[in-house]
């Protein structure tokens, strides 16, 4: 074993280590630009287990995808959200309607819950329990930033630290999807965030203000 | 080649008619386009038809029921493309609003419901499902008032939170299918699937998680309560001919992955568990849309809140399955989308004419604005199910497969709601209709495109409900066939 496969082998057993920490560390981040970075170190974590799982199971495949999850979430994403904060000059708080302690507590409940949900799971289809234990957790951090954080570009980052616990399920569970497929789940998070794009300039042109709470008027 | 035209002249088109800054250029460069697309998909349900299931590569296949969903397709965006030519008259030179605009946007999202529908690969399908979301985001928000804005960044958040969550389902499915030693590349495909669900072993726990989180997934794109927050605001929003399509055929085509799915997970792990689950969903819609509609004061979101109910009905009959079930849910897919067409098409003209959809506000219908009231009334009388309409065939079908499988809460239930929507349909409609007219309309008498539309629906409705023709009940067999 090289000093490559020693390495993998590092990443393989500690990456839900550093998942557990980028989502807590979401959980206390009182800045949308801080959030931003925090999505761009959890995809770099992502991307480091994608490459270690393709250099372990020899998949050629799974380089291409480690590729592109470095290239779009973490080159690509990240800057464009940082260029809408500096464009839409909004209030740069995350507007949480929970305080950071709170929201720690809740995010340790989230990972407890998610060890005892995937417990039963994980042995039946032979994968770790803190592996699948930490998609699971960042799934559930992602719907809990997006419910709890009022600003709209806060509910998109919900949304893509969401789907990076998706992509980490299928990564550890089946060495990701078909490629052709990966492909077109990343090309519709782009098409995603670019139309959210518009829509968050639309909100800051027809009401100016990005707070989603105040979106009431369609009810009933 | 036939499977490929009919995707690749919605996104060519959608390329074409941005060209043309002429409003009344880009509507015929759409009509003609979109006649050309309905006699594709026309020629590849024929040959669905003669020749069974048509493959193009691994990725695309038609069989029975897509080709019973494409039908859907073809019949309801051929009304939406000739109404909106004389709806859009009105509309000016916009930033991403004018004619030009709407048309290619529609386009694109007829492609992505197209391809729904022709995807053989599981994958796929989430891809494009997700694409639908996107494509008819901008449409929802098209006017970019306050509302409009609100409730297209609400379905694009609510949607796509939900789709995050069909993909997850559509992954556990994918592992569970590897794990019984599937090979991957073959282990989204549907008809693979189908062919091992019922030997390869499949983890009936994985199966039962995989249907759980689908449909909770497309379960929001159809609009089942709980998850329908989106639906109401953007069926109200949107343009009138945006929310018919919306209400006619997305809703239906988000119907159509469940049903796709439903069949996989009653052959690995048995019915019982993806049955009740759509039973549940579907009672649980149809009894919170039907209240709800008592209290609506809005004639488009009433109209909404009529389709999350008719959701749960269809939803119903695929719970009961059986052969009337089955064929009570296909052929309501298609009689809920004329009729529900035709209703919207009505608002839309009250809208135009009186500006206004407040259905208090609204009085005298019947003398200010006679040929929209007899359709209102046509569309308002097929809805709520009553005969010679053809959604009492549909209906009868689905009550009946409840009471032969002696479900008789369920059957009991939905006799109830189907009275209490009934009820609220009366009470809002004769309201509308009745008295002296309040307001002068704009434009008494329909143009053209209007009752030509109109008119066409109606008269399915009646053809429908008095004798399925028998092109149309083969179609309804293949549909079935493949589900069994």
């Amino acid at each position: 074993m090289g000093l490559i496969g020693i390495a993998t082998a590092k990443i393989l057993s500690s990456f839900s280590v550093f998942l557990f920490l980028t989502i807590i560390l979401l959980a206390v981040a009182r800045r949308i630009s801080t959030s931003v970075l925090l999505f761009g170190l959890q995809s770099a974590v992502i991307t480091a287990d994608v490459i270690a799982t393709a250099f372990q199971e020899k998949l050629p495949e799974v380089y291409v995808v480690g590729v592109l999850v470095f290239a779009i979430k973490v080159m690509v994403i990240p800057r464009a959200l940082f260029v809408l904060t500096k464009r839409l000059k909004t209030v740069r708080d995350v507007q949480a309607s929970t305080t950071p302690t709170q929201s720690v507590f809740i995010v340790a409940a989230i990972i407890y819950l998610s060890y005892a949900a995937v417990h039963s799971y994980a042995g039946a289809i032979h994968v770790s329990d803190d592996a699948l234990a930490a998609a699971v957790s960042v799934i559930l951090t992602g719907s809990f930033l997006m419910v709890s954080r009022k600003k709209a570009l806060m509910q998109m980052l919900g949304l893509l630290v969401l789907e990076n616990g998706i992509f980490l399920a299928a990564l550890i569970t089946t060495f990701g999807m078909p490629l052709v497929i990966e492909i077109g789940i990343f090309f519709d998070i782009l098409m995603g965030l670019l139309l959210m794009g518009i829509f968050t300039f639309r909100i800051s042109d027809t009401f100016e203000h990005l707070d989603v709470s105040k979106l009431r008027r369609l009810r009933g | 080649m036939l499977l490929l035209l009919p995707l690749a002249i919605p996104v060519l088109g959608a390329g074409l008619i941005l060209c043309f800054h002429n409003p009344r250029a880009a509507t015929r460069a759409a009509l003609g386009l979109g006649a050309v697309e309905i006699a594709l998909l026309g020629v590849l349900v024929w040959q669905v038809h003669e020749r069974g299931a048509l493959h193009e590569g691994r990725y695309l296949r038609a069989d029975g029921l897509s080709s019973l969903f494409l039908l859907v397709i073809a019949v309801v965006s051929a009304l939406v493309l000739v109404y909106a030519s004389g709806y859009l008259r009105h509309m000016g030179e916009g930033r991403f609003s004018s004619p030009r605009w709407f048309y290619a946007l529609v386009f694109l999202f007829l492609f992505t419901m197209i391809s729904v529908c022709v995807s053989a690969n599981l994958g796929l399908l989430w891809i494009m499902m997700e694409g639908t979301t996107l494509a008819s985001a901008l449409l929802v928000g098209f006017y970019n008032t306050e509302g409009a804005v609100e409730a297209g960044w609400k379905y694009l958040i609510v949607c796509t939170v939900g789709i995050a969550f069909a993909l997850f389902g559509t992954i556990v499915l994918y592992i569970a299918a590897v794990r019984a030693g599937m090979s991957p590349a073959s282990a989204l495909d549907w008809v693979s699937l189908m062919d091992a669900a019922p030997r390869a072993g499949f983890d009936p726990h994985l199966m039962r998680l995989a249907f759980v989180f689908v449909i909770v997934g497309y379960g929001t794109k159809i609009g089942f309560v709980p998850m329908h927050s989106w639906l109401p605001d953007a069926h109200a929003e949107a343009p009138t001919p945006i929310s018919a399509l919306l209400s006619a055929v997305l809703l239906t085509c988000a119907m159509y992955a469940v049903m796709r799915y439903d069949a996989i997970v009653s052959r690995a792990a048995g019915p019982l568990f993806s049955h009740s689950l759509l039973l549940s969903f579907g009672l649980a819609s149809m009894i919170i849309a039907g209240l709800l509609i008592l209290v609506q004061r809005n004639l488009k979101r009433l109209l909404a809140y009529s389709s999350i109910e008719h959701m749960g009905i269809i939803a119903i009959g695929l719970g009961l399955g059986g052969p009337l079930g089955l064929f009570g849910a296909l052929l309501h897919t298609f009689n809920h989308a004329v009729a529900k067409s035709l209703l919207f098409f009505g608002a839309g003209n009250v809208r135009l004419n009186l500006n206004t959809l407040h259905v208090d506000s609204i009085r005298g219908l019947s003398r200010s604005m006679p040929q929209l009231s007899a359709a209102l009334v046509i569309g308002a009388l097929a809805i709520v199910g009553l005969p010679p309409f053809s959604l009492f065939v549909s209906e009868f079908g689905i009550l009946s497969e409840a009471f032969a499988q002696a479900h008789y809460v369920v059957a009991i239930l939905f006799l109830i709601m189907l009275s209490i929507v009934f009820g609220g349909f009366a009470f809002h409609f004769l309201g509308m209709l009745s008295g002296e007219p309040n307001r002068s309309p704009e434009n008494a008498r329909l143009v053209p495109s209007e009752y030509t539309t109109m008119a066409c629906a109606a008269l399915c409705l009646l053809v429908f409900g008095a004798r399925i023709p028998h092109g149309f009940a083969v179609l309804l067999q293949e549909a079935m066939a493949v589900l069994k």
